[in-house]
């Protein structure tokens, strides 16, 4: 009976023992070589029960009352087998025991982006530095004629782990984006962010730092492949210069309400990815030359199938450094941005509707061709601001469909070779004090197909009415997939 | 301006320090928050008075599609515990919630994170990880909670989270348990009895959330409308089903209530069978409101079903 007992808590330990260790292993042969073990330990448990009926049956027919019961031997083949399982589980067990010097790699993922676009007009918007050639309109000319274009626009790595019980990090390589201005047609390398980011500060405070999308706006700061569009708002590309990033320090706060209220304030060398204004990350500066920016969000539920998001930003560069040109200016960038999205919670991953937008205000006095602060033909300084956003609506039909309409404005601050000078004649380099902006209009319907989870495929066409440049329409299909983990973060949420 | 930002962020931390205050005195009771309904109703009987508890995920919705709503998150920034199912079942929308919550107690493998699924023994592990066989869970199916003998290890589960976490009520943890464990007890033995005329049910349902379910009570599990879990079914996928069910004789088609009715209905007509709408978490229909609600509508709206259809047994 005790030997019975004995040897079936020692199966059951087993079997206890192995079920949780499953979920590791994951080759086909240790599990189904588990699976077998498993199945050999239940018939084994099975035999075990009828022996041990056996016995105390026995015991009771054959044992006088009140006298000791012996431990019976148990049956040696029985033994024997037990032996062989034992050795078996040892050997699975100590299978799971290896150690990898690999085992503490990061979590990897990568994204692929790739499009091909046709363009009636393969000049963008005119960024208003003075480049490009005139019609006799005084429209920007095309620099390439209309065409067709493949683009791998990101081969994107996004590496992350926790670096210690306080830290964790991440960054996001792009691996391969096709050549720039093609000295050689091999693919570029570059850190998009590489950030180290705290996880255990009281206070509900988190520091972020190294070179990371700055907390400004909603889609300034998404990847472009997890943009909802193919292209980022040209209104956003304009403004903020690419993706929103900095090197520098973040800060940010959630504040304990009982409805989310989040702030955050960075300090970087300057926002957005593309040179603007001829801002670099090479050169250290004054302090005040640095650019500092602030963000406030909340949320709303107002039912349960009803949402709002609100947020405002922020960003101001007091004293920034036109190293193209060698001069100063001082600029403040400032924006609002709203969500709205109705998501039904019984079927809102099939059906859903989001409508969203940003506005921006960006005014500034740099003179984009001879830097410093910009001035009228009468040497005035001259501030000048500018608007620009887009507002989007996206109907999600199914798991898979998702239509949507996008548009977007935007003004240029400047315009300079649309003026003259009355003194002289000749086309002036700066603006005049009246001024004379240009507005860009882009019209965007687009329809996203989702054939599962990490695989994208987009069709969008945008209609682009350009204020100081032709005219263009642009049809884009995009193909983006994803391997490996793609958790989506807090900031990518949709 | 910049004076004019500075007095409007020290405002703004004013307030907010003034209502983290006045929310602050009036939690006297533990908070407990859960990923899933099923899991806040089994918290609730476990921690009897001395807790509060608040499901994020409601019994409607898709539990592996649940939207990271922001207003998730201070919720979880006050919550003492969290209380999940585990096997990866919410890895699309907890750990980008918990990260950004800042709650370094509720974090995985903390005291406060309190995973449900360490004493089940999961079902159809994947032995072969690939994106081909679709939004694969690594750990197993995550969907035990519709055994009923699961929920005793759910429970006693919780009932050992909350003790390691508040030691100083481990009494009243122990008795709530003992009781609630004597009461499904009672409940396993009826609905067993009541389960009797489904052995041997053929069904097929849109996503895998029924295995444990028809495991415990002896139905068949013939296929799922998915081509793969999360998956959207194909068309030929549909044709081989069809062919298959006929083949089998399956006559029931269980629907989740966050699925379309579209194409469950579709097969149904074809195999001449039955479509079954059947909740997958407490809440998911008017009437179960409780764990004990769950697995006894489903039981009885399963067995009209099978009964309709013509494929129940006799008792």
């Amino acid at each position: 009976m005790n030997v019975g007992s004995c040897a079936l808590a020692l199966l059951v330990v087993f079997a206890l023992g192995l079920g949780p260790m499953a979920p590791v292993v994951f080759a086909q042969e240790k599990a189904s070589e588990l699976e077998n073990l498993k199945k050999q330990m239940l018939q084994m448990e099975e035999q075990f029960r009828q022996l041990q009926r056996q016995i105390e049956k026995l015991e009771k027919q054959a044992a006088p009352p009140g006298a000791a019961s012996q431990p019976q031997a148990a049956d040696p083949a029985l033994q024997k087998k037990i032996q062989e399982v034992e050795s078996k589980a040892d050997a699975a067990l100590a299978a799971t025991k290896k150690t990898f010097a690999s085992q503490f790699n990061p979590s990897l993922s990568l994204a692929i982006d790739t499009i091909g676009s046709y363009k009636s007009n393969a000049q963008g918007f005119n960024p208003g530095d003075g480049t490009g050639t005139r019609d006799a309109g005084g429209r920007i000319n095309n620099t390439r004629p209309a065409g067709a274009d493949f683009n791998l626009r990101t081969a994107e790595l996004f590496i992350s782990a926790d670096v210690d019980p306080f830290t964790r990090a991440y960054a996001v390589i792009n691996a391969s984006a096709d050549a720039n201005l093609g000295a050689n047609d091999e693919a570029t390398l570059s850190v998009e962010e590489a950030a180290i980011v705290t996880t255990r500060l009281p206070y509900n405070l988190t520091v972020r730092g190294g070179r990371f999308f700055a907390d400004f706006g909603t889609l300034p700061h998404r990847h472009t492949h997890d943009l909802p569009f193919v292209d980022r708002p040209p209104s956003i590309d304009t403004f903020i210069g690419g993706e929103s990033q900095t090197n520098g320090v973040e800060v940010s706060w959630l504040a304990p309400t009982p409805f989310y209220l989040r702030a955050s304030g960075t300090v970087g060398n300057k926002l957005g990815a593309d040179t603007r204004d001829g801002v670099t990350n090479d050169n250290s500066r004054p302090i005040r030359g640095l650019t500092y920016m602030g963000r406030l969000q909340t949320y709303f539920d107002i039912n349960d199938d009803n949402n709002v998001e609100l947020g405002g930003s922020i960003a101001e560069a007091p004293n920034a450094e036109d190293v193209t040109n060698s001069g100063r200016f001082e600029r403040r960038l400032v924006g609002m941005d709203f969500k709205y999205r109705w998501y039904p919670l019984g079927y809102g991953v099939r059906q859903s509707l989001t409508v969203a937008g940003e506005i921006l205000h960006d005014v500034g006095d740099a003179d984009p061709i001879n830097g410093g602060p910009r001035r009228d033909v009468f040497g005035n300084p001259v501030r000048q601001g500018a608007w620009g956003g887009y507002v989007y609506a996206e109907y999600r039909l199914s798991k898979q469909w998702r239509p949507g309409f996008r548009f977007d404005y935007f003004q240029l601050q400047s315009e300079p070779l649309l003026v003259t000078n009355l003194f002289s004649n000749q086309p002036a380099s700066t603006l005049n004090a009246t001024g004379h902006r240009t507005d860009n209009r882009t019209w965007s319907p687009y329809l996203t197909w989702f054939p599962s989870e990490f695989q994208r495929l987009r069709l969008q066409f945008n209609r682009s009415d350009r204020g100081n440049a032709q005219d263009a329409n642009e049809v884009f299909l995009q193909w983006t997939v994803f391997l490996g983990s793609h958790a989506h973060g807090f900031s990518e949420r949709e | 301006m910049t004076q004019r930002l500075h007095n409007l962020l020290c405002g703004l931390v004013l307030v907010a320090a003034f209502l983290a205050s006045g929310t602050a005195s009036a939690e006297d009771k533990i908070y407990i928050v859960t990923s899933l309904p099923d899991l806040a109703d089994i918290a609730a009987r476990i921690g009897g008075d001395l807790v509060t508890v608040e499901s994020l995920a409601k019994g409607i919705e898709d539990p592996h599609g649940v939207p990271i709503k922001p207003s998730f998150v201070p919720k979880l920034n006050r919550a003492q515990v969290l209380i999940v199912m585990g096997l990866e079942y919410e890895h699309s929308w907890i750990p980008a919630l918990v990260t950004e919550s800042r709650n370094s107690r509720i974090i995985k493998g903390n005291v406060g994170y309190i995973d449900v699924s360490l004493k089940v023994t999961p079902k159809e592990i994947p032995t072969d990880l690939s994106r081909a066989k679709g939004e694969l869970h690594p750990a197993g199916n995550p969907h035990f909670n519709l055994d009923p003998e699961a929920g005793r290890l759910i429970a006693q589960t919780i009932a050992e989270g909350l003790t390691l976490n508040f030691p100083q009520h481990r009494t009243t943890f122990e008795a709530n348990l003992k009781t609630f464990l004597s009461q499904l007890d009672a409940k396993i033995r009826e609905w067993e009895q009541m389960a009797k005329p489904l052995k041997g049910v053929k069904f097929i349902s849109y996503h895998a959330d029924f295995t444990y379910f028809a495991d415990r009570f002896g139905m068949e599990y013939v296929g799922t409308i998915e081509l793969k879990p999360g998956i959207e079914p194909t068309a030929a996928h549909l044709v081989e089903l069809v062919q298959n069910m006929k083949t089998e004789g399956v006559k029931v088609v269980i629907r989740e209530p966050h699925f379309s009715e579209k194409v469950p209905n579709q097969i149904a007509a074809q195999v001449n069978g039955q479509v079954v709408k059947l909740p997958i978490m407490v809440g998911g229909a008017p009437e179960v409101k409780t764990y004990f609600d769950l697995i006894e509508y489903n039981l009885r709206t399963l067995l009209k079903a099978a009964q309709a259809a013509g494929v129940a047994g006799k008792v």
